[in-house]
């Protein structure tokens, strides 16, 4: 009798659950109920916007982009967002109205609404292969003319040459995907190796043995996802090497000495390393270098700065990849549709100027904390005013692979994910001990030729 | 009273071996059941679960995943949104299943091989091969960012699934009894709602708590055609942990632990009408 | 759909049967909901699936599918059969997926919900803790079973140490133990299926199970003899949609390997061409499509022919009540 009552009561509080969920949804749709969260404030002044549409002659220009995150979990979402609505308010008053949508699962929309020969008005992609298909139909307004025009090639940097298509530029990202390595000092002096000795991969490996040989728990480093780097950063230690990451996989990459050369020796590390130690997300033993402090050194991006926790924060340094490589790709970013109206381009276009002006890219560094297109923007200076230490670490990773004498494209976006997914498959299966790497390879060049075919 | 007589007798009635290998069965389920569930819970009670893995119990409990969802993330909201498109596709879809099943488990016509097979084929077409008409037809119908859109999708997939078990189940109901609802005088579609649908009840509900299953854990479509966040439905709550760098592993399996709680209590609540109204014999006949 | 309805209704008016009529009317009017959800939501897409497998269809032409012509009409065929090095790997084990569903999850789902419908103590609360993880969507339980794997501190690598005790590798790199792990991740979850079957085992008339226990049968004999067969059309039911999920399994290998150590599956490659791949390959993944609708055709034909006699019996009823 008891159980009974009890489940019914628990059936009453989860419909009223459901109803209070709801009502609060309706609630909140309508603009005058007195909000105190800010994402609930955005939806209201959206809402605004589109009550403007309904009744007036204005424009809508609508941006995609995929800062949904709440606040409490990413605060750089909500500074991103914070800095589109500053766009946003600035252009309240002009004819065409400009409005960021935070929108979960824009590659697939946006290959979606290719597929119908249609284009967002403007969307900060995700995915570099996403854009492919909607450059071939034409789909995507050129902004090469613009940024010469205006003089922007600094603000856009990297942008101006990764994104270069024939003369055109579809994509301008205003953040660089950046990346070094991140190493435990700790760990290296308790197994006597100095810093310096990760300038190159020879000594890099020895340094790794004299990890494992502490037998302390600790290991080399995080293989798997990163191994792709470590090959995409052999590749670039050679011109011939560097030729091939910036162009497309043809089958002459494939059978080359060089990329040959740059998988093997990444196979070997990762052997000897342990197939204990690899995994395709990256995030699953993250936590073993930046919270555990376990790991010799971790191949992340220059993000990884917000990651370590406070214990470590001394121990852990940035450093570029032997042979001073830095692997930098301005990967997806900012598209505009063509064919829209004329003053819509116009506040798109300028949407890109205010994406990449000095002003914005200063806040993507300090609040975002990613690694800014513009190049001139004095990252150190920045930090050193901010005084906090993780946008310090930040701005060290940041302005190291600024300066490294070897800057390349990650091959995930110059050679495809298909292609990179199966280079880290074959590096994986080879950092089982006893794996044939010499066998494995040979299958790897067939299956990338079938790819490409 | 009599229902404890039954009892005693089955559990006397069981003998050794069966009673040993009952044993194993349960203990098998038990254990199967709770490995994933109990990780979960002890994880999503760790200030971060990767850096003290396993099935190690937490230094403290550390209840902030759980806190900040509720605190800051619209649990509600999610919740509301999700009950609400959830349970009225199951709702249509089972609805409309249930008659179509009828026709095809009793009456004999032409093409009714046809619409077998057209409703087995709907179970292999690759979501990457809906998604642009499914697009489209949304779009055109005007109803994109609505959750009306995400109702009409739900009602019209995994309809192979529901009209498989529904059907299943009209199988097992014996003939009599529409016979002699014809005698007395009752069409077709009287037959099938006054005496057909009642019997046939537990099945159809054993349809609809999957269905109901499947478009609570739905993303694919829900990321798809809903862009207003005031909109989505539960599996949005998921991604908002995880970022294009990091992922907030205790928010997550907290979440994750949120998010089947609805399902679960619904189901603890409800099996006891079904399962029991399936042993009371409804369909004896 | 339209066509065999309507020769139903010619020949109804040339026999002028008012109740034949008002069959035919009921059935049209009882399918069609149905058809109608079938014909907006799933006819355009599979048409399009195998008209567009012959077709040139990718980045270059992503909105106008171009045919190959009847000479290469095969072209997207002979690629992913002859070129493409992961489908083979993959409908391999997409089919035995299929299969493990049917002589594996199917015998232990039935052998749980045989031991769930005895009246011993706790079976209630078995019966509900049983189905929470099938509530945990597929996606969050690759994440789980990703931890529970991890070889330095998940729950697998010390078991197999008690064997083996050099034993360190990640269980999810090695040919053939990933495969295992991935299909240990899914298959022993069979809340769902439990729950059907257990819903038939219940309904079987308590007289009938009193019948044989005269009879001598009791216990598992009983199950075997009387009860089992009484349920043969849900097992059917359920090895169908068992076969099918293992068939079209995504899901796992997305979190779990990647593909890597031979574990792609047809639903993943088609996902590969179609999606990862920057170059938008829809015609060959439709192609993929095309085998992967076949086969599962295949698949529910197989299984329907393994309880095909009690299938046959029950048709012969239901031809004489109508």
């Amino acid at each position: 009798m008891k159980k009974r009552t009890v489940s019914i009561l628990m059936a009453a509080v989860l419909c009223v659950a459901a109803l209070t969920g709801c009502g609060n949804s309706g609630v909140e749709t309508g603009a005058e109920t007195d909000v105190t969260n800010e994402a609930d404030a955005d939806t209201d002044t959206e809402e605004a916007a589109v009550q403007e549409e309904a009744s007036g002659d204005k424009e809508v220009l609508e941006f995609y982009h995929g800062y949904y995150q709440d606040e409490s979990e990413w605060a750089a979402a909500q500074a991103m967002r914070d800095i589109y609505d500053a766009f946003a308010a600035a252009h309240a008053d002009g004819n065409v109205i400009f409005k960021p949508i935070a929108v979960e699962n824009r590659d697939e929309i946006v290959s979606a609404q290719v597929a119908g020969g249609n284009f967002p008005d403007i969307v900060d992609l995700g995915n570099a292969g996403a854009s492919l298909a909607a450059i071939q139909q034409g789909l995507i307004y050129d902004l090469k003319p613009y940024i010469d025009e205006n003089g922007l090639q600094d603000a856009v940097g990297i942008n101006y040459t990764q994104h270069d298509v024939d003369g055109h530029i579809y994509l301008v990202h205003d953040q660089i995907e950046s990346r070094g390595i991140w190493y435990n000092a700790d760990i290296l002096e308790k197994a006597g190796v100095s810093a310096d000795s990760l300038t190159d991969w020879e000594s890099f490996g020895e340094a790794m043995a004299k990890i494992r040989g502490l037998n302390d728990g600790s290991y080399g480093y995080i293989a798997g996802q990163g191994s792709s780097k470590m090959v995409n950063s052999i590749l670039a230690s050679t011109e011939a090497g560097r030729e091939m990451l910036e162009s497309e996989l043809t089958v002459d990459i494939i059978n080359s000495e060089e990329f040959a050369e740059a998988f093997k020796t990444v196979a070997k590390l990762d052997q000897e390393n342990g197939s204990e130690h690899t995994t395709e997300d990256n995030g699953n033993l993250m936590a073993e270098f930046n919270t555990n402090g376990t790991v010799g050194v971790l191949f992340n991006g220059v993000w990884n700065a917000s990651g370590i926790d406070e214990s470590l924060a001394d121990a852990i340094e940035p450093a570029l990849f032997p042979g001073n490589v830095a692997i930098a790709s301005a990967g997806g970013g900012l598209a505009i549709a063509n064919g829209m109206s004329e003053e819509k381009t116009a506040l798109a276009l300028e949407f890109i100027q205010y994406m990449t002006s000095a002003e914005v890219q200063e806040k993507i560094f300090t609040d975002v904390q990613a690694n800014p297109c513009n190049v001139t923007v004095d990252l150190n200076a920045l930090a050193e005013s901010s005084g906090n230490s993780i946008t310090m670490k930040l701005a060290e990773a940041c302005s190291q692979v600024n300066s490294a004498d070897i800057v390349v494209i990650d091959m995930n976006y110059s050679w495809g994910a298909d292609v990179n997914s199966a280079i880290i498959n074959a590096l994986m299966e080879c950092a089982v001990s006893g794996t044939d790497i010499d066998a494995r390879f040979e299958q790897l060049q067939k299956e990338l030729i079938a790819l490409i075919g | 009273m009599s229902r404890d007589k039954k009892k005693t007798k089955s559990v006397k009635s069981i003998s050794g071996g069966t009673r040993i290998f009952t044993y194993i069965c349960l203990a098998w389920a038990l254990i199967v059941s709770l490995v994933p569930v109990v990780w979960l819970g002890i994880s999503s009670l760790k200030k971060d679960p990767l850096a003290r893995p396993g099935f190690q119990l937490p230094e403290s409990i550390y209840l902030e995943g759980y806190i900040s969802t509720f605190r800051d993330l619209h649990v509600m909201r999610y919740f509301g949104n999700s009950m609400l498109i959830a349970g009225i596709s199951v709702l249509i879809s089972v609805v409309m299943i249930s008659m179509s099943a009828y026709v095809v488990a009793r009456m004999e016509f032409k093409g009714k091989k046809l619409v077998n097979i057209m409703l087995y084929s709907t179970m292999f077409i690759p979501a990457t091969a809906l998604t642009y008409p499914v697009y489209n037809l949304i779009n055109n119908l005007h109803l994109y960012d609505t959750r009306a859109a995400l109702i009409l999708i739900y009602s019209c997939s995994g309809i192979a699934v529901s009209f498989f078990v529904i059907k299943n189940y009209y199988d097992n109901i014996p003939r009599d009894l529409e016979e002699a609802a014809r005698i007395d005088g009752c069409g077709y579609v009287q037959t099938w709602v006054k005496v057909i649908f009642p019997i046939a009840r537990p099945g159809i509900m054993t349809a609809a708590v999957l269905a109901f299953l499947n478009n609570w854990n739905e993303y694919y479509w829900a990321s798809l055609v809903l862009i207003d966040r005031n909109k989505l439905t539960v599996p949005a709550l998921l991604s908002t942990f995880t970022t294009s760098f990091n992922t907030n592993y205790n928010g997550l399996f907290s979440a994750m632990v949120i998010i089947i709680l609805p399902p679960v209590l619904l189901y603890c609540i409800f099996s006891k009408f079904f399962i029991e109204a399936l042993s009371g014999g409804a369909v004896k006949g | 759909m339209g066509v065999f309805i309507l020769t139903e209704l010619k020949e109804n008016n040339k026999n002028k049967s008012r109740l034949r009529r008002r069959r035919s009317g009921f059935i049209i009017l009882f399918l069609a909901p149905t058809m109608a959800a079938f014909c907006i939501f799933y006819l355009y897409p599979i048409i399009t699936v195998f008209i567009t497998s012959f077709c040139k269809w990718d980045y270059t032409n992503i909105t106008a599918p171009e045919f190959f012509g009847f000479a290469d009409m095969w072209n997207n065929y002979d690629y992913i059969f002859h070129t493409y090095p992961y489908f083979w790997e993959a409908l391999r084990n997409s089919a035995v997926w299929a299969l493990l569903g049917v002589v594996l999850q199917i015998p232990i789902a039935t052998a749980i919900a045989l031991a769930l419908s005895r009246k011993v103590k706790g079976v209630k609360i078995i019966r509900n803790i049983y189905i929470i993880p099938n509530m945990v969507s597929t996606a969050a339980m690759g994440i789980i079973f990703l931890q529970l794997y991890n070889p330095s501190y998940g729950i697998i690598n010390p078991v197999i140490r008690i064997f083996k005790k050099e034993f360190t590798d990640n269980i999810l790199l090695l040919k053939g133990p990933a495969f295992i792990a991935m299909t240990a991740a899914y298959i022993f979850f069979t809340g769902t299926t439990t729950l059907m079957i257990l819903g038939n085992i219940m309904a079987v008339p308590e007289e009938i199970r009193e019948a044989a226990m005269l009879d001598g049968a009791s216990g598992l004999r009983q199950d075997r003899y009387v009860t089992i067969p009484m349920i043969k059309g849900t097992l059917r039911t359920v090895s169908v949609l068992a076969a099918t999920s293992g068939f079209l399994l995504y899901n796992e290998v997305y979190f779990l390997t990647k593909g890597a150590a031979g574990t792609y599956s047809i639903s993943y490659v088609i996902r590969e061409l179609a999606i990862t791949s920057p170059r938008t390959q829809f015609g060959r993944a439709n192609s993929v499509a095309v085998v992967q609708i076949l086969a599962g055709m295949i698949i529910i034909a197989a299984v329907n022919l393994l309880y095909g006699v009690s299938f046959k019996k029950k048709n012969n009823r239901g031809g004489r009540a109508s």
